[in-house]
């Protein structure tokens, strides 16, 4: 085999375009700026925008601390407040119940 | 009555604020993700929502998935292209390549039939594609009642209206054709027409007069002249192409379309349009004032632009901010003024491309995911799929030097390349515009054969922050027209072969 002829070149070339490895996201959420394609106006007055934005009472993508006991939204409480087991009863199951075992004979 | 049980249970949560209790009477869980659109934007959005495993709804009022794009835009439209530019190759191309034939005749409503078979083939894959993805599609029209909450109104008279909970909406409602200014001329899509009604016409115009010299005027102009429609362009710019084409391809692209036969009116302003014995008569006048002309014609087609479309959406009661053009502000995760709602696409802010908001949409979804997502506003191609097509990524030079930045140009003619002359179709050129001092590519400009594939190199390219250099060394198969763009690089950081 032979080396490649950039190898044998008097100018190797460098290319801009590099392998960088596998992805991996950083462990913290980016930082927001203004839309790029924002208008100037819009951008010079991004941080107001921010603040409206932050003061919007729902934050549905967040989960509450282990300790909160207050809620916005009902699923933001235990999934077992508002998804019980019972709930994954079958027809047959509950008929089984409701008479006392009788349906399942 | 075990369900009662269930629904006591619920009743635990006894802190729960007024809005927990409205939830906890509906059965459902909320969804993860809820896309009011099913456009390019929205059903991509939709669909990796779903593959990252969030719940998630899809709202669509058309009845059919894809939106403008595929339904009444760039799909229905590159349908009519592509066999328009066949038919006119057949009836007077081919016999300069030795091809004789005779009894070419336009059937029209099957070309019509072609181009609605493609239209439906594909909204139909994507409604397979929902299904496959566990996207639940909703055919209806969503409102906000809460910032969580959007009640469906749906497209069936039989079913009654609902409301659904959603922890995050991604607003993806796409725009509408912008009427013209000041409401002098009205679309009827018969004679006077939108986009929409240019590609449903039943007979070809003999006169065919379009207002605007963007991208879909001359697409749809082109269609109609290739079918033998006498057609004339006024634009009330000075050029044509539309919002960030170079002004040299414009130059070019504007003799080129000129030699095909479409007349151009450029620096002209409309100033009405009326309808009189089966005919369009339009008032024009120089756009910088001075004597006005009339204008006659079969059929008007009126393509000044478009504009966001929020209709019926109640956003107040969500609390969403617009700016003055109606377009729903957002920052660069796509958030509106409500953290849990999302926008993207021809709705807020940004080129109105299918593409961008594909990119946008899934954007949008994995901010939502994981706090991360990426789009480069600096690599979004804009297409022309005329013939010769011109497409064009990045910077022009008139943005280089409104900017101050040095610059180099390389540039290689496809006259110049073995493909394109083995393929007789020679018009247009490559040009590349680097940064003087790195050799970065700042832009790409295409117009000729096939350049709306082409530019996806430059695309790429650009994307990695590459150097003319980087693609010049790169190996391209000959013959092929990808040859030019390579020799355009060449030309950027040293000089052409074939040149």
């Amino acid at each position: 085999m032979h080396p490649s002829l950039r190898c044998c070149s008097a100018r190797a070339h460098t290319p801009l375009i590099k392998f960088i490895g596998k992805r991996t996201w950083p462990s913290s959420p980016d930082a927001r700026h203004a839309h790029p394609a924002a208008p100037a106006e819009f951008k010079q007055h991004f941080s107001d925008f921010l603040k409206k934005m932050e003061s919007s009472k729902t934050e549905a993508a967040s989960k509450p601390s282990s300790n909160a006991d207050t809620y916005d939204h009902f699923w933001e409480a235990p999934g077992r407040f508002w998804k019980p087991r019972v709930r994954q009863l079958s027809e047959a199951e509950m008929d089984a119940i409701m008479s006392g075992g009788a349906s399942s004979y | 009555m075990l369900g009662r049980v269930a629904q006591r249970n619920l009743t635990r949560v006894g802190k729960c604020r007024s809005s927990a209790i409205r939830g906890l009477a509906t059965a459902a869980e909320p969804y993860d993700v809820v896309v009011i659109g099913g456009g390019p934007g929205g059903y991509v959005a939709a669909i990796k929502a779903a593959q990252l495993g969030l719940r998630t709804a899809c709202v669509e009022k058309r009845g059919a998935l894809g939106g403008t794009c595929l339904n009444v835009g760039c799909i229905p439209s590159k349908a009519m292209l592509n066999n328009s530019h066949l038919y006119h190759q057949a009836k007077h191309d081919f016999e300069h390549r030795g091809i004789d034939v005779s009894g070419v005749a336009l059937n029209l409503p099957k070309m019509l039939k072609a181009k609605q078979d493609s239209v439906t083939g594909l909204t139909k894959g994507v409604e397979f594609l929902f299904k496959q993805n566990k996207v639940d599609y909703i055919k209806g029209s969503a409102s906000f009642v809460s910032n969580t909450r959007l009640s469906i109104t749906p497209i069936s008279e039989s079913e009654s209206s609902s409301e659904i909970e959603a922890k995050n909406i991604i607003i993806a409602t796409g725009s509408e054709v912008a009427p013209f200014p000041g409401g002098a001329i009205e679309i009827d899509e018969k004679q006077i027409v939108s986009s929409t009604g240019a590609l449903e016409l039943q007979e070809v115009p003999k006169k065919m007069v379009v207002i605007g010299g963007g991208i879909i005027g001359l697409e749809m102009g082109s269609v109609w002249s290739r079918l033998g429609a006498e057609v004339t362009v006024v634009e009330f710019l000075g050029a044509i192409g539309g919002v960030g084409i170079d002004e040299e391809v414009s130059k070019q692209f504007q003799r080129t379309l000129t030699k095909q036969g479409i007349k151009f009116k450029l620096n002209t302003k409309v100033l009405s349009a009326e309808k009189k014995d089966g005919k369009v008569f339009l008032e024009a006048e120089p756009a910088k004032g001075g004597k006005a002309e009339s204008l006659e014609a079969d059929v008007v087609l009126v393509a000044v632009g478009r504009r966001p479309y929020t209709d019926g959406l109640n956003l107040e009661a969500a609390g969403i901010e617009k700016d003055e053009k109606g377009r729903v502000v957002i920052d660069d995760q796509f958030t509106t003024s409500q953290k849990n709602i999302r926008c993207i696409g021809d709705v807020t802010f940004g080129p109105m491309l299918a593409h961008k908001a594909e990119e946008e949409g899934i954007a949008a979804v994995e901010f939502i995911k994981s706090g991360h997502g990426h789009v480069n506003y600096n690599a979004i191609p804009s297409v022309v799929y005329t013939h010769p097509e011109v497409a064009w990524v990045g910077k022009t030079e008139q943005d280089l030097k409104k900017d101050g930045v040095k610059y180099k140009i390389g540039k290689f003619m496809f006259s110049a390349n073995s493909r394109a002359k083995t393929n007789l179709d020679t018009d247009g050129f490559v040009k590349f515009l680097t940064e003087a001092e790195t050799d970065r590519i700042l832009g790409v400009h295409i117009m000729g054969p096939n350049a709306g594939e082409m530019i996806a190199e430059g695309v790429l390219a650009m994307e990695y922050g590459a150097s003319a250099e980087d693609v010049a060394r790169t190996t391209h198969a000959h013959p092929t027209l990808s040859e030019a763009f390579k020799e355009a690089a060449m030309a950027a950081y040293s000089k052409p072969i074939h040149m």
